[in-house]
């Protein structure tokens, strides 16, 4: 199979589970809708082009190996908002804190956030992709809008370094395949795996943490003993922009100790 | 033209707690397996796009700060031979939109086209009021709806198009913000301090109790810090309906608040007010990326001199790193250097600005 392979790093990042309201958590690897998301912003289409998103939605298959999980990170937020003063309307943000001074009340919530964390997504075509992995590869070069890491004041702090791999056996053969470059100055760009000082400042990314939709065999031969893989359940396959909703779908999860 | 518009700022605050969390301490993150201070993204946002400079930099510098603003729209109308009681009206219709008005006062005629609080005007607010009430005295006619709410409508725009609106109740409304901004983080690893203070009492003469009549405890801490903003410029340009000229006078005012505005949390304690010390604007299609990992590992105080200068060179590095491992990352680049005397700040504006 071919796969477009892609390095997402930054120092805070947040993969949204389902969650509207007072706590915002985070999942500890990139959900679906997230990815999904970034490919959509990188090729401009807008989260209201309902009929692009549903396309790109249903077009692709991810694999993600966790290369460091990082830390989690509570942040306490606060969103002041004044009510309503008669017929007077607030035109900025600017006149509802200071003309509504007077009026603010405070919304609390606490929002996670993951740092320090790295991880690699594969994504494969399905039947009707409305995109070749060449076009993918090209717009996360130059993306039409921003990209970030599940919320927008997540940045990529690194080069997605986006690599088409082709004619693999599976997403293992396609994860090792993938060139990390380095990125930070003064790594040695060695045989493909982490530079050693991207590896040292990142704590330990010694175990790894696969996930992948599709059979249990897409992703390794059996050498890697798929019989001790876990399937779940996620509710991040977006189904539509504009009403926010998301589908079921089955993922495979291997935890492999010791940098396999 | 450049999609993307880059900036990268290196700011060094004195002992501060600019951002609190919920135990009212500074908000801290781990990066590189060390705790550093953060500022979050939307304290950043806050403090820029509620300060006195943003509004004033979207067109001449100095704003106005009044209350009687409606006054002089009245006594302009009346100059012009207009009726009491339309110009009354006409004036309170006007001065509304920038602020609450007062109730009527039995013997202060005026009062109700006072504004309730000191409200802010910009220069380019000035000229649309005045252009507006010399038409309407030319015309001999009331304001229309439409006309009164393009009295503000540069400000409230480019706040929109900048940062974004989400009404969850009328999604048709929501504007997909065109800049992003990240959590400024520390450079340096970071130990938050207690200090633990007591007020006296100055009418206690002690003669019966000699202790404090207050004690409290505050958390802070000194740090570098580095933030980041991208700003989509094509987007800005869309959510401004084209005009390129607003989109650029948005970008200057943004980046001008970036550099000189501090977030306000506990300045009566702590006064920590400052500019940042090196800016890099960059400029380009490719895809965005912040130089956040030049300091993953942490600048360390006690072995460097000079902690500025080498938190710069730190960044200058890493992003020629990038560059030369993955090919240029911007196609033209601009430099504020305070400590070396490199670059000013109007070049900067004008970098960014176009």
């Amino acid at each position: 199979m071919d796969v477009l392979v892609f390095r997402l790093y930054g120092p805070m990042a947040s993969w949204g589970e389902i969650a509207v309201g007072e706590n915002r958590h985070t999942a500890n690897y990139p959900s679906k809708s997230a990815i999904i998301g970034l490919l959509a912003a990188a090729l401009g289409i807008a989260r209201d082009d309902e009929e692009k998103q549903q396309h790109l939605q249903q077009g692709y298959a991810l694999a993600v190996e966790v290369v460091a999980v990082g830390n989690l990170l509570r942040d306490y937020h606060t969103t002041q908002v004044p009510d309503s003063v008669g017929k007077f309307t607030y035109r900025t943000r600017r006149d509802e804190l200071i003309l509504g001074k007077q009026r603010l009340g405070t919304i609390l919530s606490s929002r996670e956030y993951r740092t320090d964390a790295l991880a690699l997504v594969a994504v494969r075509t399905l039947a009707n992709a409305p995109f070749a992995l060449a076009e993918i590869q090209a717009a996360l070069l130059e993306p039409k809008y921003h990209l970030y890491l599940g919320r927008k004041s997540c940045p990529l702090a690194a080069p997605l370094q986006p690599q088409l791999i082709t004619d693999q056996a599976n997403y293992f053969s396609a994860f090792k395949a993938y060139q990390h470059k380095p990125m930070l100055p003064t790594s040695i760009a060695s045989d493909g795996t982490l530079a050693q000082r991207d590896y040292d400042w990142l704590g330990r990314p010694n175990d790894r943490h696969y996930y992948w939709e599709g059979l249990p065999e897409d992703f390794s031969d059996d050498t890697l003993a798929l019989t001790r893989r876990q399937t779940r359940t996620r509710h991040d396959q977006p189904l539509s922009r504009k009403r926010w909703q998301f589908m079921p779908r089955q993922e495979h999860y291997l935890f492999c100790s010791g940098g396999a | 033209m450049s999609r993307f518009i880059q900036l990268h700022l290196l700011t060094a605050y004195p002992p501060a707690n600019l951002n609190r969390d919920d135990q009212g301490s500074p908000k801290t993150a781990k990066m590189g397996g060390y705790d550093r201070l953060r500022v979050s993204s939307q304290c950043l946002k806050r403090t820029w796009r509620t300060s006195d400079l943003f509004q004033t930099a979207m067109s001449d510098h100095l704003g106005t700060r009044t209350k009687l603003l409606g006054i002089d729209i009245y006594n302009q109308l009346i100059a012009g031979e207009i009726k009491e009681k339309d110009a009354k009206d006409w004036t309170k219709a006007m001065a509304g939109v920038f602020g609450a008005l007062k109730k009527a006062e039995k013997d202060k005629p005026l009062a109700d086209l006072e504004i309730e609080q000191l409200v802010h005007v910009s220069p380019a607010e000035l000229q649309t009021i005045k252009a507006l009430t010399e038409k309407l005295i030319a015309e001999q006619r009331a304001p229309e709806v439409d006309e009164i709410k393009l009295l503000r409508l540069n400000e409230q725009a480019v706040d929109i198009a900048l940062f974004g609106r989400m009404l969850a109740s009328s999604p048709s409304f929501n504007i997909e913000a065109a800049c992003q901004v990240a959590h400024a983080i520390s450079v340096h690893p970071v130990v938050i301090e207690d200090d633990y203070f007591t007020a006296v009492d100055d009418l206690n003469n002690g003669l019966e109790d000699a202790g404090a009549a207050h004690i409290g405890e505050t958390r802070f801490a000194a740090g570098l810090f580095y933030s980041y903003i991208c700003i989509n410029r094509e987007l800005l340009v869309k959510n401004l309906d084209g005009n390129e000229d607003l989109a650029n006078k948005a970008i200057r005012a943004l980046t001008e608040a970036a550099v000189k505005v501090a977030p306000e949390g506990k300045q009566n304690s702590f006064a920590s007010r400052a500019y940042a010390s090196y800016v890099l604007a960059e400029r380009g299609n490719q895809q965005p990326r912040s130089l956040s990992i030049a300091y993953l590992k942490p600048i360390n105080h006690r072995e460097n001199e000079d902690f500025i200068a080498d938190s710069i060179n730190a960044i200058i590095k890493q992003k020629d790193s990038f560059d030369k491992v993955y090919g240029a990352c911007a196609d033209t680049r601009c430099e504020l250097n305070v400590s070396k005397e490199q670059g000013t700040l109007a070049e900067l504006l004008d970098f960014v600005g176009q």
